[in-house]
């Protein structure tokens, strides 16, 4: 090992080394031109965040926060508040259960498919098929949540009237959970076959073609091929799908619910909306809202380290 | 000397634009601006079909001309969607862009923002008090619209004297009212019901002899409609349940939802809609829809045999009425009238409504105004006799025609004459219902083309017969209801659509259960401070 280190890369080309005048003679150019996103960033990402103090500060957006006096408990009133809040307290368990749902059951669903699709083997056939699969992902959920009454209706519903059944598709809890990751999937699922089709192009066809020569079976070169060359691209988006734990999406279950199933469907955007946006608390959502940051944060940290300790390179 | 001189006058100078600047007024000259004073004014727009410009029609020309002639004040409209207002209004103050004049049914922004202080110390809306005192004299139209000099404070705190909401009156007391098929009655040979066992044997009879009123369509017979907004939809049958002595003090405890849903006794009302649920009388899917164009359909199409509703629902919408389409579809006689027949433990068919003042839109001016006084000189304009009947009636020939008996007959105008909603209620911002004096109520019956004007009549004294308003007590701001915004609506919604339509072995578990959600999320909180503002402000010890 300690060989290897000694024969590292040449003095001079290693960039730390290289006089600094010389340096930015050859490079300067392009800080110059990072000047631009990070100055992009930095007005609009990180100066708007100030507004975050909001959460510790009483409810008042007629002038910037740091005016704003401090709320009792130290500035951390409105967290106390919220998680004593029965409403919010459902609303991430129903948050937290509707994405670990979405994860567990909606994203293998795309990496099968892509390797379904990669099967195939006339090309016209598989254009058309990937196409078709598209489609969905730019319908709104307004218009699917239209849809999926006409559907899913308990008795008008055509998927009841064809099967002659009364299934309460859309009105029971449990069933409506159902509904909503079968149309997550839907939706997405063949939108999410891009990236991994994209990384199966990048597979040698050589090792297919050894393979072959070793006399493997497509079931075997799918298992020892394909998979193992596309697992960092799915570690990298399972890190990114559990970052988004607690996010929530707010069309998505606010279109698809209803009066009867809004026990699993109130979600923290709802939540949020509601609080928030129809009742003025402005102070009370920013807790919110940070809290579900934090909460994000540390997942996608944990996961990032899980990736990096079993042998993948993590996403930075 | 010179240069003395003219420092002097340079000195004169500025302290003179000092002085004009800080009283703005002064250019106020016998109940006119001498000069031109220019103020922005919200105006409510409607997607309905065939709608003018609500900028620039005749009814707004009407009136920028007007207050230009009679207080030499610019007007300029700024549109906001009637559907969108309420989630908007927060977001025009939070963004400093509220009209000068500005109306809305969400109070609690009103509220919300009038809590919030900005750099300059004063609140995000401005307090009133001060200027109504100033210039009540110039403000008679609206006193005498108002009814009182009292009533321009009825929203004034008790504690701190501000005014943050002017009200606008509500002169129609007519709520909601039960309808149910004639046709159907008459084939069945029933008569009309006159109270809630004869009303719940017609349901039954309507579901039992589904083939013989709908024939093929037999299975898609709906006794009985209502939707998820059940406190609305089955007001009067929860409410026969309140029991006749309640008290104006319990009335205002338990008044915090407008749907009465805390009134005592109000859940037996949903025990009964539970067991009719059960029973098959009730539309099944209500709970799966979220908005009303299916069931209306089902209304137009002649499946649908009771249901309670805004006292003018099935009439609305003229042509396209429920109540015309449902002619046009099953046939001439088809149709559905008016009952009143949800009597409570003394036998009257007891209403709560709401008062004329107080339980429509507020008016108020954000602290981004700076022309209060001829902001509160339109308010006054916008009140006045001439402007209302004018804005209500329109045009003759062309909006209405006089009948004999002095009555507006209104005649469905199109074009830039179209009223983009009924009466203009839109426009007459301080107003929301026709104010036409002695023609008031023949005009009223005469609204909805290709129905009898005296099933209009009967629709609209159902809607208020035996009513009773609930005192008010002026306690000011209740803290804890400012906090729930749009939640505990929310959450009352799905109480009542999971207690109706659980077993009836469940009911009571799946309604307590919820219930005790709804008191957890701030229902509680709210009954809690009524009680003890109730104390603070009238001495009054109320028990629980």
């Amino acid at each position: 090992m300690s060989q290897v280190k000694q024969t590292a890369l040449p003095r001079n080309i290693a960039p730390r080394r290289m006089p600094w005048k010389l340096y930015m003679r050859r490079y300067g150019t392009l800080y110059l031109l990072l000047i631009v996103p990070i100055a992009f960033f930095l007005l609009f990402r990180y100066t708007p965040m100030s507004y975050i103090l909001l959460a510790f500060k009483k409810n008042n957006i007629l002038v910037p926060p740091w005016q704003v006096p401090w709320v009792k408990n130290n500035g951390f009133d409105w967290f106390i508040k919220a998680f004593k809040d029965r409403s919010f307290q459902t609303a991430l368990y129903n948050t937290i259960f509707l994405n670990l749902l979405d994860l567990i059951v909606g994203m293998p669903m795309p990496i099968m498919m892509a390797l379904l699709l990669n099967e195939l083997a006339f090309p016209k056939y598989k254009r058309v098929t990937q196409t078709v699969l598209y489609l969905p992902h730019f319908l709104s959920w307004v218009i699917i949540s239209g849809i999926t009454l006409r559907l899913f209706g308990t008795h008008d519903g055509i998927i009841n009237k064809l099967l002659g059944t009364e299934i309460p598709f859309v009105s029971s809890e449990n069933n409506w959970r159902a509904t909503y990751i079968f149309l997550g999937i839907w939706k997405e699922c063949g939108w999410n076959t891009i990236i991994y089709l994209a990384a199966l192009t990048g597979i040698s066809p050589e090792l297919y073609e050894a393979a072959e020569v070793d006399g493997a079976s497509r079931w075997r070169k799918i298992w020892h091929i394909t998979l193992p060359g596309i697992r960092s691209t799915i570690v990298v988006l399972l890190i990114m799908n559990l970052g988004h734990i607690l996010g929530s999406e707010f069309d998505r279950p606010f279109t698809l619910s209803n009066k009867l199933v809004e026990g699993a469907s109130k979600t923290i955007s709802i939540f949020v909306y509601e609080r928030g946006i129809m009742g003025q608390q402005y102070a009370l959502s920013t807790a919110v809202g940070l809290f579900q940051s934090v909460v994000c944060v540390i997942f996608l940290l944990i996961s990032n380290a899980l990736a990096k300790k079993f042998g993948e390179r993590g996403i930075w | 000397m010179k240069k003395i001189l003219a420092l002097v006058l340079a000195l004169a100078m500025i302290a003179t634009l000092g002085i004009t600047s800080a009283f703005a007024e002064d250019d106020f000259v016998d109940g006119k601006f001498t000069t031109p004073h220019k103020i922005t004014v919200e105006i409510f727009e409607r997607p309905n079909d065939g709608n003018s410009d609500v900028t620039s029609n005749p009814f707004a020309t009407y009136i920028k001309e007007g207050m230009l002639e009679r207080y030499n004040v610019e007007v300029e409209f700024k549109p906001e969607g009637r559907w969108d207002e309420a989630n908007d209004i927060p977001n025009l103050l939070a963004d400093g862009k509220a009209a000068d004049v500005s109306y809305t049914y969400n109070s609690g922004a009103v509220v919300s923002y009038a809590s919030m202080i900005d750099a300059n110390g004063n609140p995000g809306i401005i307090d009133l008090t001060p200027y109504l005192e100033q210039y009540k004299d110039q403000l008679g139209d609206l006193i005498t619209l108002l009814g009182s000099e009292e009533n321009l404070y009825y929203d004034q705190d008790p504690v701190t004297g501000a005014t943050y909401m002017l009200e606008a009156i509500k002169p129609d007391l007519s709520r909601i009212t039960a309808f149910i098929r004639k046709d159907w009655l008459d084939a069945l040979g029933l008569a009309v019901p006159t109270t809630e066992e004869e009303f719940y044997n017609c349901l039954v009879a309507f579901r039992d002899n589904a083939e013989k009123l709908l024939g093929a369509d037999a299975s898609k017979m709906i006794p009985y409609s209502t939707s998820t907004d059940i406190g609305w939809r089955n007001d009067l049958l929860s409410i026969s349940k309140v029991a006749e002595d309640i008290s104006d003090e319990a009335l205002f405890v338990y008044g915090y939802d407008d749907r009465h849903l805390l009134y005592p006794g109000y859940k037996e009302g949903i025990r009964v809609l539970n067991k009719w649920y059960n029973e098959g009388l009730v539309w099944k899917d209500f709970g799966e829809h979220t908005d009303s164009t299916d069931e209306d359909n089902l209304m137009k199409a002649g499946y649908v045999g009771a249901f309670m509703h805004n006292w003018d629902y099935p009439y609305r919408n003229g042509e396209d009425s429920i109540a015309n389409n449902l002619k046009r579809n099953v046939g001439e006689n088809a149709e559905y009238i008016p009952i009143d027949c949800f009597k409570n433990d003394a036998g009257i068919t007891r209403k709560y409504v709401g008062s004329p003042v107080g339980s429509d839109r507020k008016i108020f001016l954000p602290s981004t105004n700076k022309e209060v006084l001829a902001s509160l000189l339109y308010i006054n304009f916008i009140s006045s006799q001439d402007v209302i009947t004018f804005l209500q009636t329109g045009k003759e020939g062309v909006n209405y025609e006089l009948t004999p008996e002095g009555a507006y007959k209104n005649l469905g105008a199109t074009g830039e004459w179209i009223m983009n909603s009924g009466m203009n209620i839109d426009y007459t911002m301080t107003l929301n219902g026709y104010h036409l004096g002695d023609a008031t109520d023949a005009t009223l019956a005469l609204a909805y083309p290709g129905i009898e004007p005296e099933m209009i009549t009967l629709a609209h004294e159902y809607g208020y017969s035996n009513y009773r308003i609930a005192k008010h007590f002026n306690v000011g701001v209740i803290e804890s209801e400012t906090e729930v915004g749009g939640s505990l609506t929310s959450k009352r919604d799905e109480l009542l659509t999971k207690a109706v339509t659980a077993s009836v072995e469940d009911f009571d578990k799946v309604y307590d259960q919820y219930m005790a959600d709804y008191m957890s999320i701030g229902g509680e909180d709210i009954i809690n401070e009524r009680i003890e503002k109730l104390q603070e402000v009238y001495g009054i010890t109320f028990e629980k």
